[in-house]
């Protein structure tokens, strides 16, 4: 699951990191589009590298090479099934086009997991949340956020109690037939709901014992302000969309690299 | 501030015929740090549910009486105006922490009573220096210790400026320093804020210096009430089965036997009141006159059954659990492994019976390495009784859920019944075969959960905290079983951070601290050793305190229990008359 672990965060102190997440949201967005705006090998490779200061200025240089690590399985899948595609369907012939063609689709696809890479490496739970808040998101929504973020690693360990608990009761997870196993699965599930259940409860009670629910006008401890930097920034943001949009529309189509420029 | 008044309450809840407290009349003034105590399923909690309005407004049911917090009418006002007056702690801090920073949590209350940012920072630095968490300010919450987390907790209320400050036992989960730290907060915010602090606790040895009033619940009424001293003197307290301190129940049979001391409620106290008896006694020249310090603690063979050899874990997520531990259980040994929080003590346990694989190092059980043997084999000698028996009950019925590991382990259906039958007599359970786990209470659960590992008569049992969350006579009830066990020739492993319950039961103590063991012997050994002892954030006993002040007047300083204080007490100051 090393691909997922690219959207998790991890504290870190860095440009990116304290970059306004809406400023950051909104350039995550564009490389996004821009990604799917070309299907060319050539401004791929530039959307694509580009993102590389980007990655070194937020210091998640390594963390993002574990998702490229993560992501290159379904990477290769990606590149070969287009190119038997269009090898089976395309009258059995491999031209250098095709294999261009599947290139670029796979550059798409780690350009993709890249910008949200950015993202989310850099962007704590909470600053996403004020985000939220600040697009008018209703706080109750807000507030399951952040919990579920909050109690994932709570449920993993209770989720590993229960089942070394069954476990060491002689339950063994990994013999039988499949609906045996599944049937397996119960002694697990129920506690596991049974206690969610009642941590929920837990939850409610602690949550108006700390005066949830006293004022609509709820403030925030944090604050979300644009800094020079951000402006900056969202100058740099716009300015890359609009030379992209100007070279989609004026500048195609562009140039093979296999069949057009390596044996020209 | 901090004054509650309570006039006739009757509370029942929805769906349950009989009433969970029947006419409480009382009086709480300003400044008082009050102790709740009583056996489960007395009341407690649902009082304090009371205190801040979550009965009647977050719990229906059907409420009679009157309960004013600082003049405000429970009835009339929403828990989170209440939420201003009392701050309500409760036992799993994991289940009151909503936020992922240290700071922001604490910020919680506030921001949902509004405070602009600057005024919230202010509390919030107040609150943190208050207990003592300034340098976590930024840390993620999940990161926290559990003694940090509890500390947490009360910076969080404590942020609201509460008059008033209601703890549901606090310390269940954390080893005897982390508890006495907190103790220490409750105290100073008590004497130096002058908050109203009512604490649930049933570790009467830790908390009883603290307090300045007791009152004891029993079947959903107020049963006593008044000073520690009386308390705790009084027949019925005893009766009840709430836990004397073990100093009070010295002094006690120390008056018994003829002595006129005043009964002293800690060990400071009881030195005081002895130490006139023994002016012109010297200090022993060797210590040639007390009892081996070496010999072993109980009788057992010397046919290891569990073998470590430089065990070493690390988690996935980089924690170094374990950092090279070798150790020999002997078939029909007693050992307590305990230590600090997050010492590995879990972690090793959980190796014994193949849940965990060692990264480095050997585990040997019965003379075979488990390398290769699956957890369900290794589970037919070794039974783990988990902390929590709410992570493995799930069947329908009793009988069902202790059958469930005899049928995984393939034996017929006879011999399942037949050793169900066993198990039930054996924990003196046999009248709920058929009722639904799930509706038993706390204790009847923990009992379900040892009878269903204890049915397959594994020759080694091991038993992570087993007397968290149970009150005295649940406690006692246990100590007598496990003795049981023992003559039986089970070999029997305890993970506990209860010294007290330790110090009555004197096994092998194993003393654990990141990731090693610190020490290793019988529990006067170890227990007299008070470097060790914090390095891994285990305070003494009480009765061994006392004997470590009184060694100057030529007692042995390794004394453990009541009943060999009062004996070697006794016996010295008829001598001395002699």
């Amino acid at each position: 699951m090393s691909l997922l672990e690219g959207l998790r965060f991890t504290k870190g102190d860095s440009p990116l990191h304290r970059m306004d997440p809406r400023v950051k949201f909104l350039m995550t967005m564009i490389i996004f589009t821009l990604s799917i705006l070309f299907l060319d090998l050539i401004p791929l490779m530039i959307v694509f590298t580009l993102q590389i200061p980007i990655v070194i200025y937020g210091r998640i240089w390594r963390e993002w090479l574990k998702t490229l690590k993560g992501g290159a399985v379904l990477a290769v899948i990606i590149f070969s099934t287009n190119l038997l595609s269009f090898y089976f369907f395309r009258g059995m012939t491999l031209s250098g086009d095709t294999i261009e063609y599947s290139l670029s689709l796979t550059l798409r696809f780690l350009s993709l997991i890249t910008s949200f890479s950015l993202f989310f490496l850099t962007t704590s739970p909470d600053k996403l949340s004020l985000a939220l808040e600040k697009a008018k998101v209703p706080y109750e929504f807000n507030f399951a956020f952040i919990t579920a973020i909050r109690f994932v690693p709570v449920l993993a360990d209770e989720a590993q109690t229960i089942m070394d608990a069954q476990r060491s009761r002689g339950l063994e997870l990994d013999r039988g037939g499949f609906l045996s196993r599944i049937r397996k699965y119960i002694p697990i599930l129920l506690p596991l709901i049974i206690n969610s259940i009642r941590r929920s409860l837990e939850l409610a009670e602690a949550m108006e014992s700390r005066a949830f629910g006293a004022t609509k006008d709820r403030t925030n401890l944090y604050e979300l302000k644009m800094a020079r930097s951000d402006y900056v920034a969202l100058i740099i943001i716009i300015a890359a969309l609009i030379i992209a949009l100007y070279a989609r529309l004026y500048l195609s189509p562009f140039p093979k690299v296999i069949s057009g420029i390596l044996f020209a | 501030m901090g004054m509650i008044d309570v006039e006739g309450l009757w509370y029942t809840y929805p769906n349950v015929p009989e009433p969970a407290l029947k006419d409480i009349n009382l009086q709480i003034n300003s400044g008082e740090f009050i102790l709740l105590t009583g056996p489960s399923g007395c009341g407690k909690t649902t009082f304090c549910r009371c205190l801040n309005g979550l009965i009647p407004h977050f719990y229906n049911g059907e409420i009679k009486g009157d309960i004013t917090v600082d003049g405000l009418h429970t009835r009339d006002h929403p828990t989170y105006e209440l939420a201003k007056h009392v701050g309500l702690i409760f036992q799993n801090p994991d289940n009151q922490i909503f936020s992922l920073t240290v700071e922001k949590d604490i910020a919680f209350g506030l921001e949902n009573l509004g405070l602009p940012k600057g005024r919230m920072v202010e509390e919030i630095d107040w609150a943190m220096d208050r207990v003592g968490i300034a340098s976590l300010r930024e840390r993620g919450t999940h990161e926290l210790s559990g003694g940090q987390k509890q500390r947490l907790t009360i910076a969080s209320v404590l942020a609201m400026h509460p008059g008033i400050i209601v703890m549901d036992e606090p310390t269940a989960y954390l080893d005897p320093m982390g508890a006495e730290r907190i103790f220490n907060i409750l105290h100073t915010l008590n004497e130096e804020q002058g908050i109203t602090i009512i604490l649930i606790e049933h570790r009467m040895d830790l908390a009883v210096k603290y307090c300045n009033r007791i009152i004891v619940f029993d079947k959903g009424q107020v049963v006593s009430d008044g000073s520690p001293r009386d308390i705790f003197t009084a027949d019925e307290t005893r009766l009840i089965g709430v836990g004397i301190p073990r100093m009070v129940e010295l002094g006690r049979r120390l008056r018994q036997n003829g002595v006129k001391i005043d009964i002293p409620l800690d060990s400071t106290e009881a030195f005081n009141n002895l130490a006139p008896y023994f002016k012109g006694s010297r200090p022993a020249k060797t210590r040639n006159d007390l009892p081996d310090l070496n010999g072993v603690a109980g009788e057992y063979s010397h046919s290891p059954i569990i073998q470590l050899r430089n065990l070493a874990y690390t988690y996935y997520t980089g924690v170094n659990a374990l950092r090279g531990v070798t150790l020999d259980i002997n078939r029909g040994e007693y050992v307590a492994v305990m230590g600090e929080n997050g010492a590995g003590k879990t972690t090793m346990v959980k190796h014994f019976n193949g849940l965990l694989r060692p990264k480095e190092g050997k585990v040997i059980v019965d003379g075979e390495d488990i390398a290769k043997q699956s957890v369900a084999t290794m589970a037919r000698k070794v039974g783990l009784v988990f902390q929590n028996s709410d992570d493995q009950l799930f069947a329908e019925d009793v009988e069902e859920e202790i059958s469930f590991a005899l049928r995984n382990f393939g034996y017929s259906e006879e011999v399942t019944r037949e050793r169900v039958n066993w198990a039930l007599n054996l924990l003196d359970i046999e009248r709920y075969k058929k009722s639904s786990p799930f509706i038993l209470s706390g204790g009847e659960r923990k009992r379900v959960a040892l009878a269903s590992v204890l049915a397959w008569n594994p020759d080694v049992l091991i038993l992570d905290e087993p007397t968290v969350g149970q009150d005295y006579g649940q406690k006692e009830r246990l100590k007598h079983f496990l003795l049981q066990l023992r003559t039986q020739g089970k070999t029997v492993v305890i993970v506990t951070h209860d010294v007290e319950f330790v110090a009555e039961s004197q096994p092998r103590i194993v003393l654990m601290a990141q990731g090693k063991i610190v020490a290793d012997g019988p529990a006067k050994k170890i227990m007299t050793d008070a470097k060790d002892l914090e390095t891994c954030s285990v305070a003494p006993p009480e009765v061994t305190k006392l004997f470590s002040k009184l060694n100057k007047f030529g007692f042995p300083g390794d004394v453990l229990g009541v009943d060999e204080a009062l004996d070697l007490i006794t016996r010295k100051l008829k001598g001395a008359t002699a």
